[in-house]
């Protein structure tokens, strides 16, 4: 901790910072309102999966950059779970030396223009920026300069491939290609590994290109950083299901010598209620999945997704926006969420559920659904939704939801998503008997190493920590293969 | 050989003790051996919509990341942990099934009618024989109306009737503004069964630490007197079953109870106190009552004695001792 702190102190130090802080007088950059994200407008973004934000440009990124007072104590690093080092790229962005400030970001973060677009950084790094803590004013806009920097250098065709070590002909494995796959992958490829990344499904990114679509995280951001990880040697194996299509043991007869395991969590999650079998009540992970990978929105493909006119998403997470927003690009005249407690209370970003109103989204909080009918082809057609009210505070902060009994109402429903919460992909544990997991599913690590109870297995992501966000599991993936290099060069 | 057999709730019982909901229900080797001491049927323990409350409570404290990174995980976690216990009785009832030949009755205790319908739904694909709803809450809410309570055990009722075809049962507790009235209308809301009385978790105090602590755990052989009243002013007046709960230590109270018109009794406390091999005391005790009494089956004696009210209503409505005292002398006291 002391040296990393001594680090940033020297880095704050350098010429070009002093410089550039003398520039503008800090009142001066306190004085200046935060930028605002331009967007395409909700009544032409609705019909297309166009990604909403579409970016700043150069100016507006300078702009923005003055804003940085380049703290002397720069607590936005200590919000960031990867600790990118927060101020030296935004002054690189302010100095309009953009190719550096991506630069940065990368010495800590493998998807900066993935974290750019889908980090809930109004409860990181810019909860923890000196307008919010000390000035109480609007942060600087930390997520949408990180985005400005690594778009700039995608776009700019320059991208910098990392260094790469010889190859020391030592074959490790990685298990899934989410965030925390590809991260471990890239790190690994760095160290001189051969590493090969399986994939269930036939495209590569995870939850990434499954879960989020394309109108939040075009699918082109993604197959970008693969494109780099590719250029460093990673090898892909889609439809390839470790634990099915071969085992760790036929893969180790193959010379894997160690495992990396960031399978996610995409076993989705239903509330057992009545009448939840019937055709047109869908997980959000195969809505999505269907959708954003299957092209099930196209309704001339084999298996096409039932597109409702009145789609009702259950749940307020991230996931639930992106499911009622596709619905609604699929063309449903009325996309309802509904959720149980209220507004205040939504684990959704602020972002997503302003886009998701700009859009038309009905919002029907403090309403559970208890029960669904269906006609007489066993399609559902109603839905009866209890209300609800608030209790006293749970141990998360948020009021608890009480059911107010005789409140019940039935909406007309065609399609319902049902999107409360996901569980650890369970097939590397059930293959892997000796592979300790707690009640949960999640796979049992050692957290300091990430090591699993089997001593060559390394797991982290989603199928450890059950659910969290990209920069989380990315940073698994990074600890898990600096951990994993330092087991295989002692072995 | 005298005829224990009884009918309960349309169920066949070889006799008419059954082992309440509690901690020796919750296992299939606990199933096994309440089976083999005899009993005729046994009472699940309670899944406690409560409890996985508690736990959620208690995972989001443990669970919930820096920055509530995984917020939208455990947002709904509260359903998962409801399947997961949901998933353990329905495998407890498969597995038990296989062992043991006296019917299992689930027993559910839930915070809301919406939950209910799912619980019982489950359970009675888990394969239970009947289910007991212990729907009883502690009606501290100064603000809430008598009724309200009511009209939830009733709705409660209303909603799992009309999703299950399994025979339902409801546990009260002995409070209530006109008890009379409830259990009447309880009954007339086509509930198979009511057991009478719910024991609940006591409360006491520490003097020297001033803490709060739990009361007695286990009914004591005394304890039986309120559902003995309630049985026989009740037995006469209602259609459905009536089982007797609480305080039930011996074939001499159990045989009380019938003849006040229960159908079965349902002990736990004295198993606690004295084995599962009480069980086979309480019934040869029964028999050899019956066979002094001359009595060749349950249902000779069953409301022989219960309340009339043109005949001895003044015996079980009265509460007050008012003469029963008068003729002691006060001085013996002090």
């Amino acid at each position: 901790m002391e040296d990393r702190n001594s680090y940033l102190k020297s880095e704050r130090s350098q010429e070009w910072r002093e410089e550039l802080r003398k520039k503008i007088k800090a009142k001066d950059r306190t004085d200046v309102p935060r930028v605002k994200m331009n967007e395409v407008d909700a009544s032409e973004r609705v019909q297309s999966y166009i990604e909403v934000n579409s970016g700043l440009t150069q100016e507006q990124a300078q702009k923005e950059a003055t804003r940085c007072v380049d703290c002397a104590n720069p607590t936005c690093i200590t919000g960031c779970p990867v600790e990118i080092n927060i101020p030296k790229f935004i002054k690189r962005i302010e100095q309009g030396e953009f190719l550096e400030a991506a630069k940065v970001l990368k010495e800590t973060s493998t998807l900066p223009a993935v974290c750019g677009r889908v980090c809930p950084q109004e409860k990181q790094c810019e909860a923890n920026c000196f307008y919010t803590q000390k000035l109480k004013k609007e942060p600087v806009a930390i997520g949408y300069l990180e985005r400005f920097a690594a778009d700039y250098e995608r776009e700019s065709g320059q991208i910098s491939i990392p260094e790469i070590k010889e190859k020391n002909g030592r074959k490790v494995a990685c298990i899934g290609s989410g965030p925390a796959g590809l991260t471990f992958a890239g790190e690994m490829a760095k160290k001189g590994y051969d590493v090969t990344v399986f994939e269930a499904l036939h495209e590569i990114g995870g939850v990434l290109k499954y879960g989020i679509p394309e109108f939040r995280l075009p699918n082109n951001i993604v197959d970008v950083e693969i494109e780099s990880l590719k250029k460093m040697g990673v090898q892909f194996e889609t439809n390839f299901i470790v634990g099915k299509t071969a085992s760790i043991e036929d893969l180790k007869e193959e010379g894997f010598e160690a495992f990396f395991t960031g399978s996610g969590a995409g076993l989705p999650r239903f509330m057992n209620i009545p009448g939840e079998n019937y055709i047109g009540i869908l997980s959000s992970n195969e809505y999505l999945t269907r959708i954003n990978l299957m092209h099930a929105a196209d309704q001339t493909t084999d298996t096409p997704v039932v597109s409702g006119n009145k789609v009702m998403v259950v749940g307020g997470g991230n996931t639930a926006m992106d499911s009622v927003r596709t619905a609604k690009r699929l063309g449903a005249e009325r996309a309802m969420i509904v959720y149980r407690r209220s507004m205040e209370e939504m684990p959704a970003r602020l972002e997503e559920i302003e886009h998701a109103k700009e859009e038309g989204v009905e919002f029907m909080t403090l309403a559970n659904p208890i029960e669904y009918f269906a006609n007489e082809k066993g399609q559902v057609n109603q839905v009866k939704v209890q209300k609800m009210e608030l209790g006293e505070p749970d141990a998360s902060g948020r009021r608890r939801p009480i059911p107010v009994e005789g409140s019940e109402e039935l909406i007309e429903v065609d399609t319902v998503v049902v999107s409360v919460g996901v569980s650890p992909n369970p097939i590397v544990p059930d293959s892997l008997p000796e592979l300790k997991t707690t009640s949960w599913g999640t796979i049992q690590v050692n957290e300091e190493t990430l090591q699993s109870s089997m001593p060559e297995m390394f797991a982290g992501g989603d199928i450890v920590r059950g659910g969290a966000t990209v920069i989380l599991a990315m940073g698994d993936g990074r600890k898990a293969a600096q951990k994993m290099d330092e087991y295989l060069k002692n072995k | 050989m005298k005829i224990l057999e009884t009918k309960y709730m349309g169920l066949r019982l070889k006799n008419p003790i059954i082992v309440g909901s509690c901690g020796l229900t919750a296992s299939v080797e606990g199933l096994k051996r309440i089976a083999q001491s005899g009993a005729a049927a046994v009472v699940l323990k309670s899944i406690f919509e409560e409890e996985i409350i508690k736990e959620h409570e208690d995972t989001l404290k443990k669970k919930l990341g820096y920055q509530d990174n995984n917020l939208e995980f455990l947002d709904y976690f509260d359903y998962q942990l409801k399947n997961d216990v949901l998933k353990k009785t329905a495998t407890l009832v498969e597995e038990a099934k296989k062992e043991i030949d006296i019917p299992i009755i689930g027993s559910l205790n839930c915070a809301s009618s919406g939950e209910w319908i799912s619980y019982a739904k489950n359970l009675e694909k888990a394969g239970v024989d009947a289910l007991e709803l212990n729907v009883f809450k502690l009606p501290f809410d100064i603000d809430q109306k008598p009724e309200e309570q009511e009209k939830l055990y009733l709705s409660i009722i209303d909603k799992v009737k009309e999703n299950i075809s399994i025979p339902v049962c409801i546990k009260i507790a002995p409070y209530s503004s006109n008890l009379a009235a409830m259990i009447k209308k309880l009954d007339d809301s086509g509930v198979n069964a009511i057991t009478m009385f719910n024991r609940f978790y006591n409360v006491d105090f520490d003097i020297m630490t001033d803490e709060v602590k739990a009361g007695g755990t286990y009914s004591s052989d005394q304890d039986y007197y309120n559902t003995l009243r309630w049985i026989s002013i009740m037995s006469g007046k209602v259609n459905c079953d009536l089982s007797a709960s609480t305080g039930i230590h011996s074939a001499e109270t159990a045989i009380k109870m019938i003849m006040a018109g229960a159908t079965t009794v349902q002990v736990v406390s004295k198993l606690y106190k004295d084995g599962l091999g009480s069980i086979a005391g309480m019934l040869k005790n029964i028999e050899l009552w019956m066979d002094k009494r001359g009595y060749l089956s349950i249902d000779e004696f069953r409301g022989s004695v219960h309340h009339e009210p043109k005949e001895n209503s003044e015996k079980f409505e009265r509460v007050q001792f008012m003469k029963y005292f008068s003729g002691h002398n006060p001085d013996q006291v002090i």
